[in-house]
């Protein structure tokens, strides 16, 4: 199955994008401006007035994207009530899934370990696009909530490096079509 | 007009008005130990940039190595690059600290001993001994070799990655006692005297920056040594077991805190050079002092970002380290990278070639935090996580800032001794290659995370070979820009050893930095050997039959008795030390002192192993022997630290206490 970019990783590495070229730009502007000969009092007068600006407009950023952030986290709440629990389990360099396939749309709690070392479970979904990923940790087990619309095979690869085969410990999980 | 040439002892290379706040020449001490280390720095560099070539090369099929082999050159390139980065930025920050601050050499000729064991330890692990657990050593991978790897090199590593721990540890100490002593005290150092209104005259920034950094350091250290000493328990007794979510965070504090102090290590050797070339001195102002607390608190908080995904970790930890990642970036931004560009925005900046690569590296460090700020919102990082975007950020702010920063400042040193600079034909193609190679290496890394390439690969994913290869033309694009720069200062060197003879030496205000008058020690009121006799007294609670019996429940439990034990003998070794009559006998014996302080808490968790305190329950006399010695290191402990100051004394022994309890929370296997 070959990679394919999802949605909110184009959005993140545009916006990434964005603003390494603006930093880019004003630092070769400031850079082409430092051989000339201003006054400390002007740059202080400019830069002082400008960093207030430059703070408040950070903090409100911060905000606004970590507010936003907040409302949604990928941790699970509650009891898996009317989720089917799927088990997942990994090793070196394995993964088992129980039961190995729920049908499309089904609403389903993975639930994670690891029996030796930790592992990393990234789920692709049949297109090949990283839906997400959540560790896996001997004596621990982290669940993870997903709703699973698009049938096909869902390709797992190890996303916490393990040992020799960890380039190589695929496991796939099927959604098949109601 | 400017005058053009410069006024007597300040080379013309530099700025005409930098001879205003610029002593006229290090001591030869100062550019020794500097120059050792840059330059020790720089080649592990250069050697740890190989690897990551061939390893780029293998990812893009160009060459042929087996994922075994990898996963060593994988580790060692880690572990060596950090170390590298270290040690050269902690050159460039005893250059410029010691103007002020008088840091002692031998002090770092003995943190350079321990860190070039431990990377000698770290290289013999690795390639002769197969170890491949990677830099970061997340337990249990190191036992779970997959038959790759022996006990031996497993040891050998983690004794490796300890003693460059414990090298950077012993800098840091000099740092605070020295650092303390010189600025009254810890508050006076960090400037919070200066920013209530106490002190007239602010500490320098390099000295604040230093201090910050040395007690993170400190403090990260001491998790590192605490979860070493566990892994290292656990190749001699496989009883010793360990909770995995408390040792992943043991790790990260440790690894992140070191990797990220690196970049703060650099600023504040940026805070005395770019001035040099900018012509304006850099002030510490109460802004400044305000934001480096700031840093102070979240370069500490921050690690925990790397758990996002481990969804057991409690919600609200995560929630705080979302907020505390994004908050760590104000200062950076808002205070010393503005602040810089305030410094060089119409300055007549002297371009040379050191001073073009401190102006760039600010880049670096903005582009690359900009790329790992977006990782630390945990929605993001949710399809992020573990992608080759974490290394693509990284090695934004450590190629493009810290690995420019280490060549800088080596050309500083070569430009100051030559007085004189390469041509700008020559900058221009230096420092172009490398920031073409820099960004496109980064670049494909970036393209390849958002993917969803993971990390960490061998074998790369079927269609995405082209972002390997495109990478390594880049990777070797950078390494002929590297190549360039070590081919331009040779001519440098050159000059700045013929004229040895004749170099300028250090002017009337270039004393050396006065000593503290007397010895003080960390109890030195009433008051205080009240409340240090009170701790003692409170711990001996940890010998009574109601704890020892409780202790049973679990090793870690145990441990945790064990670290009782070991607080009332700090405690009491605090007290005694401090009492004036003994310390008089004890007298001025720092580096003990400092040996004592970190030999005595490392010897107590290496024995707290199941083999030996298990055999011993049979024997209550043994057992009770077997305690008593938990208490004895801590006299030791406590006793050390009397020797190292009020401030340092203190902080030494109560991360010392630390270190054995975090000991306990991770290590869980075992008896009781």
């Amino acid at each position: 199955m070959s990679l394919h970019y999802g949605e909110p990783q184009v959005a993140l590495g545009a916006v990434f994008a964005a603003i390494a070229l603006a930093l880019g730009v004003a630092f070769a502007v400031i850079g082409l401006q430092a051989g000339t000969d201003v006054s400390v009092e002007r740059v202080h007068r400019i830069g002082y007035r400008l960093r207030s600006r430059w703070l408040a407009f950070l903090v409100v950023v911060g905000v606004l994207v970590l507010g936003i952030s907040f409302f949604a986290l990928p941790y699970p709440s509650g009891a898996s009530g009317e989720r089917t629990v799927v088990q997942v389990a990994s090793g070196q360099f394995f993964w088992t899934f129980t039961p190995p396939s729920v049908p499309a749309g089904t609403r389903v709690r993975f639930d994670v370990t690891s029996v030796d070392v930790n592992h990393g479970l990234g789920l692709y979904d049949p297109h090949g696009r990283l839906v997400g990923s959540v560790q896996a940790m001997p004596g621990y087990h982290n669940r993870l909530d997903l709703t699973l619309d698009d049938p096909g095979r869902y390709v797992v690869r190890c996303f916490e490096y393990c040992g020799l085969n960890h380039a190589t410990m695929f496991g796939s999980f099927r959604v098949t079509p109601r | 007009m400017e005058a053009t040439t410069a006024p007597v002892g300040i080379p013309a290379v530099l700025h005409p008005r930098a001879a205003e706040f610029t002593r006229a020449g290090a001591r030869a001490l100062e550019r020794r130990i500097g120059l050792l280390y840059l330059g020790t720095g720089v080649a592990l560099v250069a050697a740890m940039g190989v690897l990551g070539v061939l390893m780029r090369l293998d990812q893009a099929t160009v060459v042929g190595i087996s994922q075994a082999w990898f996963y060593r050159l994988m580790t060692l390139h880690g572990a060596g690059m950090l170390t590298g980065l270290l040690v050269a930025m902690m050159g460039a920050l005893w250059y410029v600290l010691r103007e002020t601050v008088p840091l002692r050499a031998g002090r770092m000729l003995a943190a350079y001993a321990l860190i070039a064991a431990g990377a000698l330890a770290v290289v013999v692990a690795t390639l002769p001994g197969g170890f491949a657990g990677g830099w970061t050593f997340l337990p249990p991978l190191p036992f779970y070799p997959a038959g790759q790897w022996s006990t031996w090199s497993e040891a050998a590593f983690l004794a490796g990655m300890g003693a460059v721990g414990l090298g950077f540890g012993v800098f840091c100490v000099d740092v605070v006692e020295q650092a303390t002593a010189r600025h009254g005290g810890l508050a006076g150092t960090l400037g919070l005297r200066f920013l209530l209104g106490r002190d007239a005259e602010p500490p320098p920034p390099q000295a604040v920056a230093a201090t910050v950094v040395a007690i993170d350091g400190l403090a990260a250290a001491s998790a590192g040594m605490a979860i070493l000493a566990g892994l290292l328990c656990r190749t001699y007794d496989a009883g010793v077991a360990f909770d995995a979510l408390v040792a992943k965070n043991l790790v990260y504090f440790f690894g992140h805190t070191a990797a990220n102090l690196v970049i703060y290590l650099a600023a504040g050797a940026l805070y005395v050079l770019v001035p040099r070339y900018a012509g304006r001195p850099y002030a510490t102002t109460k802004v400044f002092v305000a934001g480096w607390m700031g840093s102070f608190a979240f370069i500490l908080t921050a690690y925990s970002h790397h758990l996002y995904m481990d969804f057991v970790q409690p919600e609200w930890a995560q929630v705080t380290s979302s907020i505390v990642s994004y908050a760590a970036l104000l200062p950076v931004a808002v205070i010393t990278i503005y602040s810089m560009t305030m410094l060089v925005w119409g300055s007549r900046y002297r371009w040379t070639l050191a001073s073009t690569l401190l102006y760039v590296g600010f880049a670096g460090w903005a582009i690359g935090g900009v790329g790992a700020v977006i990782d630390s919102v945990i929605p993001f990082n949710f399809r992020l996580h573990n992608t080759v975007w974490v290394v693509a950020h990284f090695h934004t702010y450590l190629m493009l800032a810290v690995v420019v920063w280490a060549l800088a400042f080596l050309a500083h040193l070569l430009e100051w001794d030559s007085d004189r600079t390469v041509s700008a034909r020559s900058r221009a193609a230096t420092v172009g290659l490398l920031l073409a190679g820099g960004y496109g290496l980064t670049g494909t890394w970036f393209l390849a995370g958002a993917l969803g390439v993971p990390r960490r690969y061998a074998l790369q994913p079927a269609g995405t070979s082209g972002y390997s290869l495109a990478g390594s033309v880049f990777a070797l694009v950078f390494a002929l820009g590297f190549l360039l720069f070590l081919i331009q200062v040779a001519p440098l060197a050159r000059t700045a050893w013929e004229r040895r003879g004749e170099r300028r030496g250090p002017g009337p205000e270039a004393a050396e930095p006065a000593r503290p008058a007397e010895r003080r020690v960390p109890l030195e009121t009433g008051l205080q050997l009240a409340v240090g006799t009170a701790v003692a007294v409170v711990a001996v609670a940890a010998f009574t039959p109601q704890v020892r019996d409780a202790a049973e429940a679990g090793a870690g439990w145990h441990h945790l008795a064990h670290s009782g034990q070991f607080l009332l003998g700090g405690a009491l070794g605090l007290v005694l030390g401090s009492l004036p009559a003994v310390s008089r006998r004890l007298g001025d014996r720092s580096s003990l002192g400092l040996s004592a302080v970190l030999a005595a808490p490392a010897a107590m968790m290496l024995v707290m192993i199941p083999r030996v305190y298990e055999s011993l329950e049979a024997h209550p006399a043994e057992h009770a022997l077997f305690h008593a010695g938990m208490a004895a290191l801590g006299l030791v402990a406590g006793l050390g630290a009397t020797r190292l100051g009020p401030v340092a004394g203190r902080l030494t022994l109560a991360l010392a206490v630390a270190m054995t309890v975090l000991y306990a929370a991770a290590v869980t296997g075992g008896g009781g």
